[in-house]
C-alpha cells in the first residue's frame, strides 16, 4: 500500500508546474492549459484522501471541479476567441494596457520578430434613416 | 551569525528536498522557451536528475515492491515529465496534446485510488472534449505554427524559483507530518520481543534506554493528535514509564504494561491504515451524488448553464456581422 504521501507530493508537484507555466508562458491557450493542470494536481490529491478516509465524499468534490472546469473550458473559449478576432493573436501581453496603474509596461528583450497588428475595434453598423427627435411632452 | 547557524542547520537537515528543487529550478530555467540562451541538453539533464532526486525522497527502503508501487512510479513520472513538456513546449498544439498525456496519467493514479468512475469522467471531458476543442481553437488561430510571443516566456528563473521555493515548502511540510510510517509498528515490534523475557534484568536489558523508547512512543502520539485512542495510548505509555522509574517493580506488573502499550499501538496502527471504501465505485458516487449532494448537484446543473449562456452570449457576437 502507497502511503498517502506519495499521491500528496504528486498532486503538489503538478499544481506547481501548472502555477509555474501560468506565471511564464504569454500564449492564452498554454495559460489556460496550465490552469488545468493546477486543477489536476488538486484532484489526486481529493481522491487520495477520498481512500484514505475510505468515504466517496472526496470523489464528489472531484466530479464538482470537473463540472466547474467544463464551464471554465466554456467560458475561456469564448473569451479568447473574442480577445483573438481584437488583435489576431494570442499573445497575453498585448493586453497588458489592462494592469494595475502605476506599473510598468514590460518590453521584450531582444526585438520582436515581427510588429503586432493593429487592434481591430468593433464598428457599430449605421442602419437605417436618422429618427427625427422631436422633443417629447413630459408629465412628470 | 545564529541566523546563518541556522540556515545552516536547516540545509543540512532537509538537503534530501533542498536539492532536486534547486536541479529543478535550474532544469527550468534552461529549458523555458526564449530566444536566446535555452539549453535543451542542460536542462534536460537537471530535471532528469532532479526527478530521480525526488523519486528517491520518496521511495523509503524496507518497503516491498508491489505492483501498485511499480505502476504507481511510472504514472507519476509520466504525469510529471508531461507537464514538464506542457510548459516548456513552443508549440501550443504539441503543449495541448502534452496534457492529454497529463491526463491520462492521472486516470491511472484515479484507478489506483480505486475511483474507476473518475477515470473515466476525467478521460472522457479533458481528454475528449476540453483538449479537443482547445486544438479546434488553435488550428483556427495560430495557422501558422508558433509566434513572437510562444518564444518567450516571462521571468522564467523567477517563476521557477518561486514555484519550488512553494514545493519545498509542501515538501517539508508533509515530511514533517508523515515521518517513517512504520517508527510506531517498528518500536512495538521491539517492546513485544522484550516482554517474552524470562527476568527482570533480561528485559530491562533488551529495552536498553528506556528513556529513548518512550520519547519516541510519545513523539508519535503527538503527531497523532488528541483522539480517544491516541489519549489510551498515552495513559498506557505514561503508567509503562512510571513503572520502569520505579525500580521495584515486579516482571508481572511491566508485563502488564508492556501488553497494554502494545495493545493501544496496535489500535492507533490500524487507525493509520487507509479504511475500506465501498466495492461498487459508481453505485456509491452515485447514492452519496444524489443524497448528501443533492443540493450541489442542482447547483452545479444551474452552473453549467449559466455558463453555456455566457459563452454563446460572449463568442456568439461576429465581428464581421458588425461591419
Amino acid at each position: 500500500m502507497m502511503p498517502l504521501a506519495n499521491y500528496l507530493v504528486l498532486g503538489a508537484v503538478l499544481f506547481v508546474l501548472g502555477a509555474i507555466g501560468f506565471l511564464t508562458r504569454r500564449n492564452l491557450i498554454i495559460m489556460f492549459l496550465c490552469a488545468e493542470l493546477m486543477l489536476q494536481g488538486v484532484t489526486i490529491n481529493l481522491v487520495a484522501f477520498a481512500r484514505q478516509h475510505g468515504n466517496m465524499t472526496g470523489q464528489v468534490f472531484t466530479l464538482f471541479i470537473l463540472t466547474v472546469a467544463a464551464c471554465e473550458a466554456a467560458l475561456a473559449l469564448a473569451l479568447i476567441l473574442m480577445l483573438y478576432r481584437r488583435r489576431k493573436s494570442l499573445d497575453v501581453s498585448l493586453w497588458q494596457d489592462l494592469r494595475e496603474p502605476g506599473l510598468d509596461s514590460s518590453v521584450d528583450a531582444d526585438a520582436p520578430l515581427e510588429e503586432p497588428l493593429p487592434e481591430s475595434l468593433p464598428k457599430l453598423t449605421p442602419a437605417g434613416l436618422e429618427p427625427d427627435q422631436t422633443p417629447e411632452d413630459t408629465y412628470v | 551569525m545564529t541566523l546563518f547557524k541556522d540556515m545552516a542547520a536547516f540545509v543540512a537537515a532537509y538537503w534530501m528536498v533542498l536539492l532536486p528543487m534547486a536541479l529543478a529550478v535550474a532544469a527550468l530555467t534552461w529549458l523555458l522557451p526564449r530566444p536566446r540562451g535555452r539549453s535543451i541538453g542542460r536542462g534536460a539533464a537537471c530535471g532528469l536528475a532532479a526527478l530521480l532526486a525526488g523519486g528517491a525522497l520518496l521511495f523509503r527502503s524496507g518497503r516491498s515492491v508491489t505492483p501498485e508501487t511499480v505502476l504507481f512510479y511510472a504514472f507519476a513520472g509520466m504525469a510529471i515529465l508531461g507537464g514538464v513538456f506542457l510548459i516548456v513546449q513552443r508549440n501550443p498544439a504539441r503543449a495541448a496534446i502534452s496534457f492529454a498525456v497529463v491526463v491520462m496519467n492521472v486516470g491511472g493514479i484515479f484507478l489506483l485510488q480505486a475511483a474507476p468512475f473518475l477515470m473515466a469522467a476525467t478521460l472522457i471531458i479533458y481528454a475528449g472534449a476540453i483538449i479537443v476543442t482547445f486544438l479546434f481553437v488553435l488550428m483556427l488561430a495560430q495557422q501558422t505554427g508558433f509566434s513572437n510571443a510562444d518564444d518567450r516566456s516571462r521571468e522564467p528563473f523567477l517563476a521557477a524559483f518561486a514555484g519550488f521555493m512553494l514545493l519545498g515548502v509542501l515538501l517539508i511540510g508533509l515530511l514533517r507530518s508523515y515521518p517513517e510510517s512504520q517508527t510506531l509498528a517498528r518500536t512495538i515490534e521491539r517492546l513485544e520481543s522484550t516482554r517474552d523475557q524470562a527476568s527482570l534484568q533480561e528485559i530491562r536489558s533488551r529495552l536498553g534506554d528506556s528513556t529513548e523508547i518512550v520519547r519516541l512512543l510519545r513523539h508519535e502520539a503527538m503527531r497523532r493528535g488528541g483522539s480517544s485512542r491516541v489519549i489510551d495510548f498515552e495513559n498506557a505509555v505514561i503508567d509503562l514509564e512510571a513503572v520502569l522509574g520505579s525500580g521495584q517493580a515486579g516482571v508481572e506488573q511491566i508485563r502488564l504494561r508492556i501488553d497494554e502499550v502494545c495493545q493501544a499501538g496496535h489500535a492507533l496502527i490500524r487507525q493509520d491504515e487507509p479504511k475500506p471504501l465501498p466495492a461498487a465505485n459508481t453505485k456509491a458516487l452515485g447514492l452519496s451524488l444524489f443524497s448528501e449532494h443533492l443540493f450541489a448537484v442542482e447547483m452545479g446543473g444551474t452552473l453549467l448553464l449559466v455558463a453555456t449562456i455566457g459563452a454563446i452570449a460572449i463568442a456568439g457576437r461576429r465581428a464581421e456581422a458588425t461591419t
